[in-house]
C-alpha cells in the first residue's frame, strides 16, 4: 500500500467526530419507523459518552463495560420477539453495532467502518420503503455521510486549522451532484439480474396490508378506513366503464358459519408453482373467449401478500406472475417491492361452461345446521320462482325492495346464525355482509356460488391518464354458476347502494359518515386539495413506473426506443461515448486544465539543451550557474562553442531580464533556432 | 534479477524527465499519479453487498445508491488530483547537524491563485511527514527532519507529496527532487587516549590559571552546564535569581591548534569525531583555535562562523567538493 511507511496521525479531529455522530443520527432516524425504537437511545447514550470523553469529562469506556452494554443490547433484540432469521433481525443487529460504534470511534479506521456501515443502512432503508420522500431522505443522508467522510481526512496535527463545517457539506453536495450523470448512466445501462437466491427473510417484518385471505363481515370496513394506494392501472386502449371495473383478487369458497376462507390448496404457493404449466393450459381450455381483449399495465404496491388483482379472466400475462385456482392471479412470492405487470383480459369470456365435481362440491359447501331462518326463506323463494335465473333475480331484488341499509359501521353479529342476524333482523351491513348472505342463499337451494374479494372501481387521474385504486375501494361480490353460461358476476351491494358501484365509496356513504373518519388529515375529504393530490399522484405514478419499476424489461424497451435494435457492441460504444462526455464535462466544470500550465518554454528548451550536451559527454552540475556551465561546455566542445554561448546568453536574458511579451516571443524563436543548430551538429 | 541496462536507463531518464532536480517544482499532470487506497477497496466490498441486495430485492433505489457510490469513486480521482495539481514546492534552506541527529530542511509550499488545497502531506518514507492546508496564493513553510547516519554531504531522497483529500478513496501523489543538501558533521566523540598527547602544557596552564581565578577577569555570561561552581557570580545570583558565570581570558595569547597529525588515534572517522568534539569544547570555552587536517588548514580564530567552518571542513574531509 502506498501510505505504508509514512507516519500518519490516525486519530480523527473533534469536528470529524461531531460529523460522524450527526451522520449516524441522520442514518438511523428513519429506520426507527421500522425497527425497535430503543436502538435510538442506545445511539444517544453512546454518542453522549463519546462527547464527554472528547471534552475530557469522562474516561474511555473499559472493555468490560463495552461488552456488558453490547450483551444487553443483543439480549434485548432476542427478547423483542423478532424471528431469528429475518430481515428485521439482521437490520437491527447492524443498527445496534452501528450505534455502539459511536463509543469507540477515535481512529480513522473506526470512522471508515462507521461510514461504510452507514451506506449499507441507507440501502436497508430502501428495502423498507421506496417512496419519493424516502429516496430524497436517502440522498440527504448520503450527503451527510460523504461530508463526514471528508471531515475525517484531516489530520489532527495539520499545520493550518481544518476547514469550517459548511465547507465539508458544500464539497460533498458538489461531488454527489456531479456524480449524478454517471450514476444515471450506470443505472440505465448496467445489466439487471434476476434474484440469485430466495431470501430466507422475505416478507417477515413487513406489515401485511390490503385484502386478507379470509373474509369475516366487518373486515373490509376496516380497509375502507385506509386511503393507502393498492395499485395503479394504465389502459392501453379505452378505459372500461366504472361499473365494469371489478378487480378480482381472491375466491372465498369455504364458509364456517362466520368466516369465508379460501380452500387450502389455493393458498399454497409451492403447489401453484408445481402445477403452473398444467394450470395455465387448464384455464385456457375451460375458457370460451368472447368479446374483445383489454390490455393494461398494473403497478401493485407492496402488500407482503401474494395476491394480484385483475379484470377477470386474464388471458395473457407479461411479467412475473402465476395462475392460482379459479382464475386468480398470484405473484410467485409475497409482494415486497412495487410490482409491474402487463395483463390482457377478456371480461366477456365465459368461464367453466361445465363444472367438474370437485368444483361443484366446493361451490355448494355450507356448514351443517345454523341460520334456520335464511334456509327457510331460500326454500320459500325457490318454490315461488319459475327458474333458477328467476330465483337469483328475486334474491337480488329483495335487497332493493326491503329496508336494507349500506353502512361502514355495521352492528356486531355475534357468533352463531350470523346470516340470519343480518339478513332477517338487522338489515344493515357492508359489502361483505351482502355478498356472504347472497352466496348462502344460493347454496342453500343447491345453486353453485362463491364469494369474490378484490377492489371495485378506482379513481381516474385525468392528468396522468391512469387509474389509482386505493384500499378504500376494497369490495366483495359473488359469482354464481349457470349451465352453459359459466360463472356470472352478481353484486348484491349494487342493489342496496348503487352509488357504491357507479361512483365511489365516498359518494355512496355520503353524509352517513364512516368514510375515512378516522383519518383527520386525509386529503380525500377536501376538494380543494384534490387537484394537488392529483398532481402528487401523477408524480408518484411516474416515480413508480419509471424509477422503481425500472427492470430488465423496461431497460430493453428503453434502449430499443431510443437507440433502436442494437448489438451489445454498439450499446457498449454508446455507453463509452456517454462516459467520455461526462468525464469531459467534469474536467471543464472542475477547471482541471488551469493547473496544467506547463513549464515555461524557455526552461523546457534549456532542459533539452542540457540533455543534448550530456550526450556529448558534458553534464551540468546543479551548483553551476548557466553562464559558468556554458564556459565549461564551450571549452569541452569547441565545435559548438559559439552556439552554446549564444544560447546561454539568450536563455539568461529571458530568465533574469523579463522583457516585454513581444520581445519574449522573438527571443524564444532565436532560442529554438540556436537549439536546432546544436542538435544538427 | 538484473534488468537490461537499456530499460533501467529508460526508467531513469523517464523519472528524471518528469522530476528534474531543481530548487522549485510545480506539480502538474505529468507529475501526479493517482491510485486507489485501501478505503476504496473497503467501499467496493460494501458496494458488492449493496449490489446483491439490489438484485435480490429487485430494488431500484439500492441500484441507484450502489451506482452513485461507484460514481463517487470515479469522481474522487478528479477531485483528489485537483487538490494536488498546481502546488509548488520550493527548497528554502537546510540546517546542518551532527551525524545521528536529525537534519532539518525548510520547505515552502505554495498554492495557486483562487484555489484551495487541503490536507496535503509532504515527507520522506519512514521519516517526518507534515500535513498542510492552503488557499489562494498562500505559502506555508514547513520544517521536515530526516535521520542521518554518516558525516558528509547529505542529500535527502525525493520528497513524496500526497493527498487523499477529499474522500480518501484515492491517493494522488507526486515526487519532488529538490536541489537541497545538508552538511552532516562528524559525531562528536572524545578519545581519552588522544588527550595527553595532544594537549600541550599551555592548555593545562591556562586551565589552572582560570581555575585559580587570577586577575584576568573578562566579563560575565549566563551560566552554562559544565561551568565550575567556583566561577558562578553569586552576587548576581542573589540579586537576579539567575546564575551567571565569570569568564576569564588567557592573556598569554595562546593559539590552540587541533592538528590531525599529532593525534594518536587510528581510524579516520574516530579522528574526525574527536576533532569535532574538541571544536565544540573550545568553542564553548571561547578559546582561540585553529584546525589542521590533510589538505586544509584553518588559521586560529573564534566565534560561531569559525566553528561552522571547522566542522564543515571535518564533515567534507575526503569527499570531493
Amino acid at each position: 500500500m502506498f501510505n505504508d511507511g509514512f507516519a500518519k496521525d490516525l486519530k480523527i479531529t473533534y469536528s470529524a467526530m461531531m460529523w460522524l455522530l450527526v451522520a449516524q443520527l441522520v442514518v438511523m432516524l428513519p429506520l426507527m419507523f421500522f425497527l425497535p425504537i430503543w436502538i435510538l437511545p442506545v445511539l444517544l447514550f453512546s454518542a453522549g459518552w463519546r462527547m464527554r470523553v472528547m471534552q475530557g469529562h469522562q474516561e474511555q469506556p473499559k472493555k468490560v463495560l463495552k461488552t456488558i452494554i453490547a450483551g444487553i443490547g443483543i439480549i434485548g433484540l432476542f427478547a423483542s420477539g423478532m424471528p431469528m432469521v429475518s430481515l428485521d433481525m439482521m437490520a437491527s443487529l447492524l443498527m445496534l453495532g452501528f450505534a455502539y460504534k459511536a463509543l469507540e470511534v477515535i481512529e480513522k479506521r473506526d470512522a471508515m467502518v462507521v461510514i461504510l456501515t452507514g451506506f449499507l443502512l441507507i440501502g436497508l432503508l430502501f428495502i423498507y420503503s421506496q417512496s419519493i420522500l424516502v429516496a430524497l431522505y436517502g440522498a440527504f443522508a448520503l450527503t451527510i455521510l460523504t461530508a463526514a467522510l471528508i471531515a475525517i481526512q484531516h489530520d489532527k496535527g495539520a499545520a493550518v486549522s481544518a476547514k469550517p463545517i459548511l465547507e465539508n457539506l458544500k464539497l460533498s453536495s458538489l461531488m454527489l451532484l456531479l456524480c449524478l450523470p454517471l450514476m444515471l448512466l450506470f443505472f440505465i445501462f448496467a445489466p439487471r439480474f434476476t434474484p440469485l437466491w430466495t431470501l430466507p427473510f422475505s416478507g417477515e417484518g413487513h406489515a401485511k396490508t390490503g385484502i386478507s385471505d379470509s373474509m369475516t363481515p366487518g373486515d373490509i370496513a376496516n380497509l375502507s378506513q385506509s386511503d393507502a394506494l393498492a395499485f395503479t392501472v394504465k389502459f392501453m386502449g379505452e378505459k372500461p366503464n366504472q361499473n365494469q371495473l371489478y378487480w378480482r383478487g381472491l375466491v372465498m369458497q369455504h364458509f364456517d358459519g362466520k368466516t369465508w376462507t379460501q380452500f387450502s390448496d389455493s393458498l399454497s404457493l409451492e403447489a401453484s408453482r408445481k402445477k403452473l404449466r398444467t394450470r395455465e393450459q387448464f384455464i385456457r381450455n375451460r375458457l370460451v373467449k368472447k368479446g374483445y381483449g383489454r390490455e393494461y399495465e398494473v403497478i401493485y404496491e407492496k402488500t407482503a401478500r401474494p395476491w394480484l388483482f385483475a379484470l377477470t379472466p386474464v388471458v395473457n400475462v407479461k411479467g412475473d406472475a402465476v395462475y392460482g385456482t379459479d382464475y386468480t392471479l398470484m405473484a410467485r412470492s409475497n409482494i415486497l417491492e412495487p410490482k409491474m405487470l402487463t395483463l390482457t383480459s377478456y371480461p366477456e369470456a365465459l368461464r367453466d361452461t361445465t363444472l367438474d365435481e370437485k368444483t361443484r362440491q366446493r361451490a355448494l359447501q355450507l356448514p351443517k345446521g345454523g341460520n334456520p331462518q335464511t334456509r327457510a326463506l331460500a326454500k320459500r323463494l325457490l318454490a315461488k320462482a319459475t327458474s333458477k335465473q328467476d330465483y337469483v333475480n328475486t334474491v337480488m331484488n329483495r335487497f332493493k325492495q326491503q329496508e336494507y341499509y349500506y353502512t361502514l359501521r355495521p352492528a356486531l353479529l355475534g357468533d352463531t346464525n350470523t346470516i340470519d342476524e343480518f339478513l332477517i333482523n338487522n338489515k344493515k351491513g357492508f359489502c361483505a355482509h351482502y355478498a356472504g348472505s347472497f352466496v348462502f342463499m344460493m347454496r342453500a337451494v343447491g345453486i353453485p356460488a362463491r364469494v369474490v374479494t378484490g377492489y371495485q372501481g378506482g379513481k381516474w387521474n385525468k392528468q396522468g391518464q391512469f387509474l389509482s385504486v386505493h384500499q378504500y375501494d376494497a369490495h366483495a361480490w359473488t359469482e354464481v354458476w349457470f349451465k352453459d353460461k359459466g360463472w356470472l358476476r352478481f353484486d348484491p351491494t349494487a342493489m342496496v347502494a348503487p352509488n357504491r358501484i357507479e361512483q365511489s365509496l365516498e359518494h355512496a356513504v355520503g353524509e352517513a359518515g364512516g368514510f375515512l373518519e378516522d383519518q383527520i388529515f386525509s386529503m380525500e375529504k377536501y376538494s380543494w386539495l384534490s387537484e394537488l393530490k392529483d398532481k402528487m399522484d401523477s408524480a408518484q405514478y411516474a416515480w413508480r413506473r419509471f424509477v422503481i419499476g425500472y427492470d430488465r424489461d423496461s431497460q430493453s424497451a428503453l434502449i430499443k426506443k431510443f437507440f433502436g435494435e442494437q448489438s451489445l457492441q454498439k450499446i457498449a460504444m454508446i455507453v463509452g461515448g456517454f462516459f467520455i462526455a461526462i468525464i469531459t464535462l467534469w474536467s471543464l466544470l472542475l477547471r482541471l486544465g488551469q493547473n496544467n500550465q506547463r513549464e515555461s518554454e524557455e526552461h523546457q528548451l534549456y532542459r533539452k539543451f542540457c540533455h543534448r550536451l550530456e550526450k556529448h559527454g558534458v553534464s551540468k552540475k546543479l551548483s553551476q550557474s548557466p553562464t559558468v556551465f556554458s564556459q565549461y561546455a564551450a571549452s569541452q566542445l569547441p565545435s559548438l562553442a559559439n552556439d552554446i554561448i549564444a544560447f546561454t546568453q539568450y536563455y539568461s536574458q529571458l530568465c533574469y531580464n523579463p522583457s516585454e511579451p513581444k520581445n519574449k516571443k522573438e527571443n524564444i524563436k532565436v532560442l529554438k533556432r540556436l537549439f536546432n543548430n546544436i542538435k544538427r551538429k | 534479477m538484473s534488468q537490461p541496462k537499456a530499460s533501467q536507463n529508460g526508467w531513469f531518464n523517464w523519472m528524471k524527465d518528469r522530476f528534474p532536480e531543481s530548487k522549485q517544482i510545480t506539480l502538474n499532470i505529468r507529475r501526479i499519479f493517482v491510485i486507489p487506497t485501501k478505503v476504496s477497496l473497503g467501499l467496493l466490498v460494501t458496494l458488492g453487498v449493496l449490489f446483491l441486495m439490489a438484485i435480490n430485492f429487485q430494488n431500484s433505489l439500492i441500484y441507484a445508491l450502489t451506482f452513485w457510490l461507484l460514481a463517487l469513486i470515479v469522481i474522487s480521482i478528479f477531485f483528489t488530483y485537483r487538490n494536488l495539481a498546481g502546488v509548488t514546492i520550493k527548497a528554502i534552506q537546510s540546517h546542518a547537524c551532527f551525524a545521528g541527529e536529525k537534519a532539518v530542511f525548510e520547505i515552502e509550499v505554495r498554492c495557486p491563485e483562487n484555489q484551495k488545497k487541503s490536507a496535503i502531506s509532504l515527507g520522506w518514507k519512514d521519516q517526518d511527514v507534515a500535513q498542510v492546508n492552503l488557499q489562494n496564493h498562500h505559502t506555508v513553510r514547513i520544517k521536515l527532519s530526516h535521520d542521518t547516519k554518516k558525516r558528509g554531504l547529505f542529500k535527502p531522497d525525493k520528497i513524496s507529496i500526497f493527498t487523499v483529500y477529499p474522500v480518501g478513496l484515492v491517493v494522488a501523489w507526486s515526487y519532488a527532487m529538490l536541489d537541497m543538501e545538508s552538511i552532516i558533521y562528524p559525531k562528536p566523540l572524545l578519545q581519552d587516549t588522544a588527550e595527553n598527547q595532544q594537549s600541550k602544557s599551555d592548555d593545562a596552564e591556562a586551565g589552572k590559571e582560570i581555575a585559580r581565578g587570577s586577575t584576568d577577569f573578562s566579563g560575565i555570561r549566563e551560566y552554562q552546564a559544565g561551568d565550575s561552581p567556583k566561577h558562578i557570580h553569586w552576587g548576581a545570583y542573589a540579586k537576579t535569581g539567575k546564575a551567571y558565570t565569570k569568564t576569564f581570558v588567557d592573556y598569554a595569547n595562546q593559539e590552540l591548534w587541533l592538528d590531525w597529525d599529532s593525534l594518536a588515534i587510528t581510524g579516520i572517522e574516530l579522528k574526525l569525531s574527536h576533532l569535532s568534539a574538541k571544536i565544540l569544547q573550545y568553542h564553548q570555552e571561547q578559546q582561540v583555535y585553529g584546525l589542521k587536517i590533510p589538505g586544509k588548514t584553518i588559521p586560529p580564530a573564534t566565534g560561531e562562523a569559525h566553528k561552522t567552518m571547522c566542522l564543515t571542513a571535518l564533515a567534507l574531509y575526503g569527499q570531493a567538493s
